[in-house]
């Protein structure tokens, strides 16, 4: 049987794979932050940002407009994650290199639980900060894109935007590039290695609360809500490159994509085919390209 | 050469964990002075730069420009006045030259560019390579960059960790004719430590020998270079 290809529906298809993708684009910004401030990689980013949407949650339910109450809760998240670092990570973290990854694993069980000790078992939903009813879209080559997607691809730039004068522009962010690199160099030169870890970690939490907070409206808030897209991230994170912002963006929309065109154009695999994807990008890159594709490849010559 | 000193330390002790590397030790640099730590490996030489610099727990008296810094954490020394040039260079690989050079200024306020120009005009090699990653610099130029990333702070003691190790003994004469220059040129104390005597020795007003963590000889240049004992063990001669 032959098909016709339906452009319009392609380009739904891509636009809807690009708002997904923007999701998974911000958490793998807050994997390769966490990497860029601190060199460590955080396996509880997901549900520190989960825990954050829950806090929205419970803001808008006493009446808070949506964006204060994302703000709000992303700078809980910060603190929170600050105090993580601090008090759990930093004491463990010269034993030995593996200690941070399972200190993080510990974490990321330990929030899952606290979700369903805190706010119950049930699903509650999220408002979004965009219009989302059923005729908030504009129409692009005829294909109709919603609002919400569109405005969750915007945030994703900007964030992007204000990343990169971070980490390149300031002395903060010269600062964390030193920390990451060289922690006993960076000492020496009169960073505050301790502030510059707690400020990692705090910037990553808040971009996960972001994260979770646009993505709990389409998926509905509970507990098991990141497992998948922080899966996803990695991979994305991974592909682009641990250390490189842009690469965990091409990375997220990418994986976005793929998950668009697995579910429209060959269905009978399953949407969850992402996920078995994802493992394998991961497996493929560590093994021919560890850098990612546009992540550092450390050289040193001696 | 000024006498009156610019860092005395005294009663030094300094280790790691249970294990103490410096037992006791006195020494002072003066204002503008060069001296010299001469030590086999093992002798303590990087744990006495990593005390000064506050990398270390340590006990005893550290006396800089008047203020009791024993207790003060890396970045006040700094601040302080007070840079080290760590061993094995301490260069951030992933950074471009010219970030690591700006992480050098990073205690300081307000426009840093004149320095980044004077030490550029000091190492050209360095000014070629500004944009590209210092992990693939060579161990000459890495040195280069170890010491102009240094004085970025502006330091009034420069704290020079081994700088010879690994470097053909012209680049070592090199580097230490820039240093001793920069020194004359701003009134910087120099405080080298260093297995290598004999170009030390030529450059040092000063110089201490420290074996097993415990100063067992001091004097000018010109008396060390005269003792037997010290000419057999660290010049090879004699």
């Amino acid at each position: 049987m032959m098909l016709a290809f339906d452009s319009s529906l392609f380009i739904q298809r891509m636009v809807d794979g690009l708002g997904e993708g923007s999701i998974y684009a911000m958490l793998a910004l807050s994997i390769v932050v966490v990497f860029r401030a601190t060199g460590q990689l955080n396996f509880a980013q997901g549900e520190i940002g989960l825990f954050g949407a829950f806090i929205v949650s419970t803001l808008t339910l006493s009446d808070v407009p949506i964006a204060l109450a994302i703000l709000i809760a992303m700078v809980v998240g910060a603190v929170l994650a600050a105090t993580i670092e601090r008090v759990v990570i930093r004491p463990i973290e010269h034993r030995n290199p593996g200690a941070v990854v399972v200190a993080s694993i510990g974490l990321f069980l330990g929030i899952n639980q606290l979700h369903s000790m805190i706010w119950g078992p049930n699903a509650r939903s999220l408002p979004s900060v965009f219009p989302n009813d059923a005729d908030d879209f504009f129409r692009l080559f005829g294909a109709p894109v919603r609002w919400e997607r569109f405005g969750i691809f915007l945030v994703l730039l900007v964030l992007l935007a204000l990343l990169w004068v971070l980490f390149n522009k300031t002395k903060i962010g010269l600062a964390m590039r030193a920390v990451a690199n060289n922690q006993e160099s960076a000492g020496l030169a009169g960073i505050r290695v301790g502030g510059i870890l707690m400020i990692g970690w705090g910037l990553a939490a808040a971009i996960s609360v972001l994260a979770a907070s646009l993505l709990a409206p389409q998926g509905g808030l509970s507990a098991s809500l990141m497992f998948g897209p922080f899966l996803i991230a990695s991979a994305a994170a991974t592909l682009g490159g641990l250390d490189s912002p842009i690469g965990a963006v091409v990375g997220g929309l990418a994986l976005g994509l793929i998950k668009a065109i697995i579910i429209g154009y060959v269905g009978f695999l399953g949407g969850d085919m992402v996920f078995t994807v994802s493992l394998m990008i991961i497996l493929v890159v560590l093994l021919w390209r560890p850098g990612g594709l546009f992540g550092t490849v450390t050289v040193e010559r001696v | 050469m000024s006498t009156e000193a610019l860092l005395t330390a005294t009663g030094l002790t300094a280790g790691y964990g249970q294990v103490q590397v410096l037992q006791n030790i006195d020494f002072h640099v003066g204002r503008g002075e060069i001296v010299v730590i001469l030590g086999a490996n093992g002798a303590g030489k990087t744990t006495t730069m990593r005390a000064l610099s506050g990398m270390i727990g340590r006990r005893g008296s550290v006396m800089f420009d008047g203020t009791e810094m024993v207790n003060a954490k890396p970045d006040a020394i700094l601040r302080a006045g007070i840079s080290q040039v760590p061993q094995g260079r301490g260069t951030f690989t992933d950074l471009s030259v010219e970030d690591n050079l700006m992480t050098g200024a990073y205690s300081r306020k307000g426009d840093v560019s004149e320095d980044l120009e004077r030490w550029f005009d000091a190492f050209p090699r360095l000014r070629e390579r500004r944009t590209q990653r210092a992990g693939g610099l060579s161990g000459g130029e890495q040195q280069m960059l170890a010491i102009a990333r240094a004085m970025m702070s502006r330091p009034t003691l420069l704290l020079c960790d081994e700088p010879s190790l690994g470097l053909a003994p012209l680049i070592t004469q090199e580097l230490f004719r820039i240093l001793a220059q920069a020194s004359r040129d701003t009134g910087m104390s120099l405080l080298i430590v260093e297995q290598n005597a004999n170009l030390a020795l030529a450059l040092a007003d000063r110089a201490y020998v420290l074996e097993t963590g415990t100063i067992v000889a001091q004097g000018t240049g010109a008396e060390l270079l005269a003792d037997d004992t010290i000419k057999r063990a660290y010049l090879g001669v004699g």
